[in-house]
């Protein structure tokens, strides 16, 4: 599977921006089973530096600086990812048992257990909790496949908690989510990874984008598209597996990678630092995710 | 894993043993090192060591040392030094050195590893959830480095030596070291107090540090040449400000503020009026997440946005480098010996005091078991900081404590008790011996570390503290390291050229931030002066010592209003002239009320905070004599006010002389005084007007006038001249000719315009070309202005006018120019922008479905 992803961000300010500092994580990575053939970003206006990295988990980052007066900055990143074969459904029902994934973490091998370690903690966003721990606990238990067992509490978030935009933003700490039963996408994925770190399983943050179909007969509008999030749950014998939460799914091949990180904060597409600007701005995103290819 | 060699550790109950004495033997003879010192200190006898304290205290004082305390609301708190130095011998010595030195290997080997491959975590030498639970350990960090092998390049380390003589090291600091120069500001203040007995003790100099350190900030520099070095600070607020401002100094470079730098094509610069400039090698007094507001801590003011970018692309150098707070973990000490053994194949010389993390779960149930006797801190230094001795908990305070622990162990260790040794202290008479800690030094070198020969020494505000340190108001010891010989001078030498021509504030390279201080530094002097002038004048009138007409009264009180901008003041509708003192009280005292002396005074004083650096060593002196008037104004004028309240408000005035006077006569011509004394030309001229527009517009008949004409010229400082000038009784027309165009006048109005045009014209080239700039031209008009009045004709009144009306309308059009000109300044030369905001995604999420 082929996809042309196409994301623009635009602000607006009230007043003049002297200059801009930025950092994005705008353009996907490659991953075991994605790969990125092509990845752009034009930034109008034109900036004075912009470099590429790849950062501490491993995304592809961008920074930029803009030192024109302005007072419209618009960012475009463009790419075209390739979905590999082996993006394939997990068989959920096999594979170690919740108490299995328990201990062979802390073995030093293999080495991803390491960095796996690393997603049991608490990350800026995200805290573990009793609250958490015990809104997921009915989902484990020590003899049963983890990843069913994940599977399960995806199932539980999407039945149990209603998708609105007007019920959280971004500061709703989880433990308001939790009550409150509703949020968005990124909501649900940090709640997942709330409840899996704070029962001792090793989660992290996904932000990228899903493929959206049009009602059959109509025209796909443009700029229709968003950036979506999920999660990745790791077993030591298994490594990582996608949920997503908001659809009640496993990530496969409609879900493109951009980046992963602890939580939001990690993998933010673009943060930075702007002298002047007045007051507030205007903020415009759109995105089109486009099949090029089966 | 399991608890560590249980023995070293005092079981709970057993008393705590009896400390090591840095003096005396267990059977109470003098140690040799300690004999001289004790016999001269002896010999002085206890006057004259009193006498010498007082004197250490004053040059502390003039100095400015301070250590400020944020949790005593922002007050500096004078900075504590004993008269009697820590004395170590050259053998013992060597033994600190060393391990000292080892230690800042091992640190800088833990820096590399933890930002870069991770052996340490990938072997299981350290937890990663040690290392990576911590706020200190910045992902942002992975991969920098700085030319050279050693990324660590600054370390300090606080050391105890236990009752069994042995050396434990309570605490490392690896970010940005404080106490290097306080304690290069004790050796000073000790070595002019007691010249014979340090040259006879041959003490180690401190130099050797701070030369490599200048060789090491040169050789970082990533640009090639002579590096252009800055210290970077948080401000004046913090804690530390004096050592900012004196090591900058010392080591001859320009001390800045997040904000005096900025990032442009891919380089750090400093804004200085002349232009960008551009930065090197930053040494930081900044915590690592301030640093960058882009990529760290977005609501930080305190930083460069875009510094971490740069520091990846190998065009500035910071030090220590970012993220190194990492090394600060208090849990790392937990695991040195491991790493030791794994870098090293030894174990460290100089060892941590026994630590046990509670992330462990054999160590969380040690400390858990032996909360009594242990000190349980957090790993973490940052704002959440902790450390709480269990021992002086209840019980219901230590399951308090358990319990936090048990809901977070990651966060928490545990450290022995340590019983530091004991050393002679000299509090204004023989005190009880207190314990010591003595903070070591290292800088990097050629091939390993430098350590100061010396250190900062504190010690503990009693018996059995615990803890000792700064907050906690710890006195401080010179640290002496004994020669056996006289030292011969064989330390590096900074080579000539190891200074870049243009930097220092020698280079007169201003940042547009300490301009506009040292402008609001003339300002305010100003103000406060003319303020003090006029309320005493107004103060003497109203006693009748100086007379005046009844009915001149309200004029002379509505022009204190007028004057200080103390609005709605004796224009008010309930103003009460017959009752005066409460609202001239306020105009004095009141520092809440915008335009009040004291008020003004504040805002002095925080001005040269801005800019101590920049002022000469002097300032100081005058300062503190500021500070120690002001505190005595309330009582002073508060008392019966028969007794002569204006005497307080007279020695302000000389202060504030003596200030202006240091300003003329020490600082060099170059911008920082032009801008200075612009500020205070400005001031001058606008209150000047507001005092004549206030008492010489409105139209007083007869003896009345001369009377007032004569209270306004003693305001302005101008009853002599005119009195040996015009030899007669004052009449309008010369008082106006004397205080607007007598260019010999230093108090008039023409007299500033013209050392205006001075300055204006000495300011750096302006894109405006040929033309004249904006300020320039305001001041001509100004200038014109008044050299085209006829004095004669605005002072004139006819039958039945009551104010003299072109004469205001004269002087509120210069007032109104002179106020132009210093608004065309602030665009021009001052930064105006407000900080700088995040700019997010502001609400924006990832919120598809």
């Amino acid at each position: 599977m082929k996809y042309r992803i196409r994301h623009r961000t635009r602000y607006e300010y009230q007043d003049v921006v002297s200059q801009c500092y930025s950092m994005t994580h705008l353009l996907p990575r490659n991953t075991f089973y994605q790969r990125c053939n092509r990845a752009s970003i034009s930034i109008n206006p034109l900036p004075a530096t912009g470099n590429d990295r790849t950062d501490y988990f491993g995304n592809h980052t961008y920074h930029f600086a803009v030192q024109y007066p302005h007072r419209m900055l618009e960012v475009v990143a463009e790419s075209e990812v390739e979905i590999l074969a082996q993006r394939q459904s997990l068989a959920l029902d096999f594979g170690a048992t919740c108490a299995e994934v328990r201990t062979l973490l802390y073995r030093l091998e293999p080495e991803e257990n390491l960095r796996a370690r690393e997603f049991l903690l608490d990350s800026p966003k995200i805290s573990r909790s009793d609250a958490l721990a015990d809104y997921a606990r009915d989902s484990f238990a020590d003899d049963r496949p983890f990843f069913s067992c994940v599977s399960e509490l995806t199932a539980r978030i999407y039945s149990e908690f209603s998708f609105d935009p007007r019920s959280t933003e971004v500061s709703t700490p989880l433990e308001e989510v939790l009550k409150l039963r509703a949020g968005v996408c990124q909501d649900f994925a940090h709640l997942a990874i709330g409840c899996l770190r704070s029962l001792g399983y090793p989660a992290r943050y996904v932000s990228g984008y899903l493929e959206t179909v049009p009602p059959p007969g109509q025209k796909k509008l443009e700029g229709a598209d968003a950036s979506h999030a999920w999660f990745s749950a790791y077993s030591p014998t298994e490594g990582w597996a996608d949920f997503d939460p908001t659809n009640n799914l496993m990530a496969l091949e409609q879900h493109i990678t951009t980046a992963w990180g602890r939580d939001y904060s990690d993998v933010t597409p673009l943060k930075g630092s702007v002298l002047g600007g007045g007051a507030g701005h205007e903020l415009d995103v759109a995105v089109d995710v486009e099949r090029i290819e089966a | 894993m399991g608890a560590q060699d249980p023995e070293a550790v005092p079981a709970p109950g057993k008393a705590a043993p009896a400390a090591f004495h840095e003096a005396y033997e267990a059977g109470g003879g003098v140690r040799e090192h300690w004999q001289y010192l004790l016999d001269s200190l002896k010999e002085l006898g206890p006057d004259e060591l009193s006498l010498r304290r007082h004197a250490l205290e004053r040059i502390l004082r003039d100095d400015g040392a301070t250590y400020n305390d944020y949790s005593a609301g922002l007050t500096a708190r004078a900075w504590g030094l004993d008269p009697i130095p820590f004395l170590l011998p050259s053998d013992e010595w060597s033994v600190v050195e060393s391990g000292v030195r080892e230690r800042a290997e091992l640190m800088d080997m833990l820096l590399r590893d933890l930002y870069g491959p991770r052996n340490l975590l990938k072997h299981g030498i350290i937890p990663p959830e040690l290392v990576l639970s911590n706020d200190a350990f910045l992902r942002e960090c992975q991969g920098l480095a700085l030319p050279g092998e050693q990324q660590l390049i600054q370390y300090a380390t606080d050391i105890v030596r236990t009752p069994r003589g042995e050396l434990r090291v309570m605490s490392d600091r690896a970010q940005t070291p404080s106490g290097t120069g306080y304690a290069l500001e004790n050796r000073m203040a000790m070595s002019r107090v007691f010249p014979s007995l340090f040259r006879d003790s041959h003490v180690h100099r401190l130099s050797l540090y701070f030369n490599n350190l200048r060789l090491k900030l040169n050789e970082l520099n990533p640009n090639g040449d002579v590096a252009r070095v800055a210290v970077l600070t948080p401000g004046a607020y913090n804690e530390t400000y004096f050592e900012h401002v004196f090591l900058a100094n010392y080591l001859g470079y320009p001390l800045v503020q997040g904000r005096d730098l900025t990032v442009r094509d891919g380089y750090v610069w400093l804004k200085t009026l002349d232009g960008l400039s551009r930065i090197d090698v930053i040494l930081r007094r900044v915590d690592d997440s301030y640093c960058d507001p882009v990529e760290l801590y977005a609501q930080s003011q305190l930083g460069v946005p875009g510094l971490l970018e740069t520091v990846r692309s190998g065009n500035v150098a910071v030090v220590n480098p970012l993220g190194s707070g990492v090394l600060e973990n208090r849990g790392l000490a937990r695991y040195l010996p491991a790493a030791a053994q794994y870098f090293l194949g030894r174990e460290l010389r100089l060892k941590s005091a026994q630590t046990w993390w509670c992330g462990d779960d054999a160590d969380l149930d040690y400390t858990l078991r032996n909360l009594d006797t242990l000190i349980v801190k957090t790993t973490s230094r940052g704002p959440d900081s902790q450390i709480v001795d269990g021992a002086a908990l209840d019980a219901a305070g230590r399951e308090a404590l358990a319990e936090k622990i048990r809901r977070n162990p990651l966060r928490y260790i545990a450290q022995e008790r340590l019983t530091p040794s004991l050393s002679p202290v000299w509090d204004s008479g023989a005190g009880p011996d207190l314990p010591l800690v003595l903070r070591s030094f290292a800088v990097a070198g050629e091939s390993s570390y430098v350590v100061m020969p010396g250190g900062l020494t504190r010690v503990g505000t009693k018996p059995g503290a615990f803890e000792i340190s700064n907050r906690l108001g710890s006195l401080s010891k010179d640290t002496w390291i004994l020669a056996s010989e006289p030292e011969k001078r064989t330390e590096v030498q900074p080579a000539e050229d190891t200074v870049a021509p243009g930097t220092g504030w020698a280079g007169m390279q201003l940042p547009s931030r300490v301009v506009d201080n040292l402008f609001w530094v003339g300002r305010y002097t100003e103000r406060s002066e003319a303020s003090l002038r006029l309320l005493r004048t107004v103060l003497s009138c109203l006693k009748g010592e100086h007379s005046i007409d009844p009915a001149s009264r309200p004029l002379l009180l509505r022009a204190v209003t007028h004057l200080t901008g103390t609005y709605p003041g004796f224009l008010g509708k309930n103003a009460d002239p017959s009752a005066p003192m409460p609202e001239l009280h306020s105009v004095v005292l009141d520092a809440k009320r915008v335009g009040s002396i004291t008020w003004s005074l504040h805002a002095l004083l925080r001005a040269v905070d801005q800019v101590k650096d920049f002022m000469s060593a002097d300032t100081q002196r005058i300062l503190n004599d500021l500070r120690d008037e002001m505190a005595l104004l309330p009582d002073l004028l508060r008392r019966d006010y028969s007794s002569a309240p204006e005497e307080a408000l007279d020695r302000l005035v000389s202060i504030l002389l003596a200030l202006a006077g240091l300003s003329q006569e020490s600082m060099v011509r170059g911008q920082g005084w032009h801008f200075l004394d612009m500020g205070r030309r400005i001031e001058r001229s606008v209150l000047t007007i507001s005092l004549l527009r206030s008492l010489l517009v409105p139209r007083v008949q007869g003896e009345a006038e001369s009377l007032l004409l004569e209270t306004v010229l003693i305001s302005a400082e101008a009853l002599m001249t005119y009195r040996r000038r015009y030899q007669r009784n004052v009449n309008i027309d010369d008082a106006l000719d004397l205080l607007l165009l007598e260019p010999a006048n230093p108090r008039s109005l023409m007299f500033q315009l013209e050392r205006l045009d001075e300055h204006l014209r000495s300011l750096p080239d302006s894109p405006d070309g040929p033309r004249l700039p904006r300020e320039q031209r305001l001041r001509l008009e100004a200038a014109s202005q008044l050299a085209l009045a006829d004095l004669a004709e605005l002072a004139r009144t006819g039958e039945g006018e009551y104010l003299r009306g072109k004469l205001d309308q004269l002087l509120a059009r210069i007032q109104r120019l002179v106020t132009e000109i210093a608004g065309a300044l602030t665009d021009k030369y001052f930064e105006h922008t407000g900080g700088h905001q995040p700019l997010g995604l502001s609400g924006r999420r990832e919120e598809s479905q």
